[in-house]
């Protein structure tokens, strides 16, 4: 793999749910992008497979955007950026 | 090698589409009750794992009125029920090792082991309550005209609502590991592929270990019990490929508005009642329990339950064999439960009390044919309207920007 053709993502938060099955993943999936702020890019870690399903349909719904996904393992890292709708007051609460 | 990959891709890459799934098992288990004339079913057979162990113990269930009931015998080997789960926890298992999904998983959080436990021992004990779990009271229980399954769906619709307003709540979340600070990542591909093949030969393995099992019993003279191995292993491969999971059908309703597995569930149990239409007019007796309050507060405990411990009894099934070891308390709750309801219903007077009062209502001897299956479809449609009205609440939400419900009661 070339290193300089490998397609880069800045990360603001990063939120491992490993081991935690439904409904967690989600719920902590879209607390977190609540408390960003459009435009940042969180990263999720998850590894149940209900969330590989749930995790991408609930970010659809809430209008945030899946920029991408990989599958290492058992496990599934999602790179979700926060949607204009996306924040309600902005972090610090 | 490419052989096994190109399977692997072929059957196990993606997921299930939900609808697909549901109305696969709604036939299969159409087909399951006109092959054996016993229902697609779990919870009964948990029980009798209770009164095994028992008697492992010293203890002699067998003259509890329940277990007269349900006929307990000397193992799970010696009953096709017990072929049935052991050929579903396989089937999960096949499937799990081969999509890649198995993994030995911890919980995060302790609290876990306790949810799974408690919500496991309600769930048990609400199911046997009701004469049945998300299967026969439900799924499979709906397609038989009993009655005593409409209040049974209805107090899990409840009781869902109640455990997902619980199950949010910060002592039962707990707080996620949630890393703060900006950096960058190189989005490199899946490096999966050139792991080794061990899951997928593990797979294998137990696939033939099944078919070996299964086909043992019917060479030994039990074609039936095969017959069980063989659909369990069907439903086993079904549920985790497609995630049919009821609690996340009933939760992400409540929790999201999101309804899809809840419409393909509806559909399912659709599809499988014509199935089951014809085979009771061609002769096979159809399941009928008691239309009572205990299948109401049965469906109660049992909505409350399936949601804290994280997952119904199919569920439980196919995610223990997943890895996710969080399940196995769910199992043992489950198991314990049911137990503690076959005691308390003669010794207690559970029966006496909450079911023997009631009637056991076969809709289409009340109602007539034409009756009976209208009054079925009719009552599905009604839950389809209550999912899309739940849905389209959600959505008018969201546009109106409202802050995610769940933090509005965790607020208060």
């Amino acid at each position: 793999m070339q290193a300089s053709n490998t397609p880069h993502l800045v990360v603001h938060r990063s939120l491992n749910v490993e081991g935690e099955s439904c409904p967690y993943p989600e719920v902590y999936t879209l607390d977190a992008l609540r408390d960003m702020h459009p435009g940042e890019v969180l990263e999720v870690i998850a590894d149940c497979p209900q969330s590989f399903i749930n995790i991408p349909a609930a970010v659809a719904r809430e209008g945030h955007r899946l920029r991408h996904q990989v599958q290492i393992g058992a496990c599934r890292y999602f790179y979700i950026e926060v949607g204009s709708s996306g924040s309600e007051t902005p972090a610090s609460g | 090698m490419a052989w096994l990959e190109s399977i692997q891709r072929r059957f196990f890459g993606g997921f299930w589409n939900p609808y697909a799934s549901l109305v696969a098992a709604g036939v299969g288990a159409a087909l399951y009750f006109g092959f054996t004339g016993t229902l697609w079913a779990v919870t009964g057979e948990f029980t009798r794992w209770g009164g095994n162990l028992l008697q492992l113990f010293g203890v002699d269930p067998t003259g509890w009125a329940y277990f007269k009931a349900i006929k307990l015998t000397s193992s799970p080997l010696t009953r096709s029920d017990g072929w049935l789960v052991i050929g579903m926890l396989l089937g999960s298992l096949v499937s799990a090792l081969m999509s890649g999904h198995f993994k030995i998983r911890w919980p995060a959080h302790a609290r876990r082991w306790v949810q799974g436990l408690v919500g496991g021992l309600l769930a048990g004990f609400g199911t046997r309550l009701a004469m049945g779990c998300n299967l026969a009271a439900f799924f499979t229980g709906l397609p038989q005209f009993s009655l005593h399954t409409w209040l049974f769906i209805l107090g899990t619709g409840l009781g869902s609502y109640l455990g997902v307003k619980v199950a949010v709540r910060p002592f039962m979340a707990g707080q996620p590991r949630l890393e703060h600070g900006v950096r960058t990542v190189a989005l490199a591909e899946a490096s999966a592929k050139a792991g080794p093949h061990r899951h997928l030969w593990a797979g294998l393995v137990a696939g033939g270990a099944t078919l070996t099992l299964t086909a043992a019993a019917i060479a030994a003279g039990h074609p039936i019990w095969g017959l069980a191995g063989l659909f369990g292993a069907a439903f086993g491969i079904l549920i985790q490929r497609g995630q049919v999971c009821f609690t996340a059908g009933l939760r992400n309703l409540w929790l999201f508005g999101d309804g899809t597995l809840a419409k393909a569930i509806l559909l399912g149990m659709a599809v499988q009642s014509i199935g089951t239409a014809i085979f009771i007019y061609k002769g096979v007796p159809p399941i009928i329990h008691w239309a009572s309050l205990g299948a109401l507060l049965g469906g109660v405990m049992f909505g409350v339950g399936i949601v804290v411990a994280g997952g119904c009894e199919t569920g439980w099934m196919y995610r223990l064999m997943e890895g996710q070891m969080q399940f196995l308390s769910v199992a043992v709750g489950n198991v314990v439960g049911a137990t503690v309801l076959a005691y308390g219903w003669d010794h207690w007077g559970i029966y006496q009390a909450l079911v023997a009062p009631w009637p056991e209502v076969n809709l289409i001897h009340t109602w007539g044919w034409l009756g009976g299956l209208v009054a079925t479809f009719a009552f599905l449609a009604a839950l389809w309207a209550v999912v899309a009205w739940r849905e389209r609440t959600f959505r008018i939400q969201r546009q109106a920007r409202a802050p995610i419900p769940w933090r509005q009661s965790a607020a208060r």
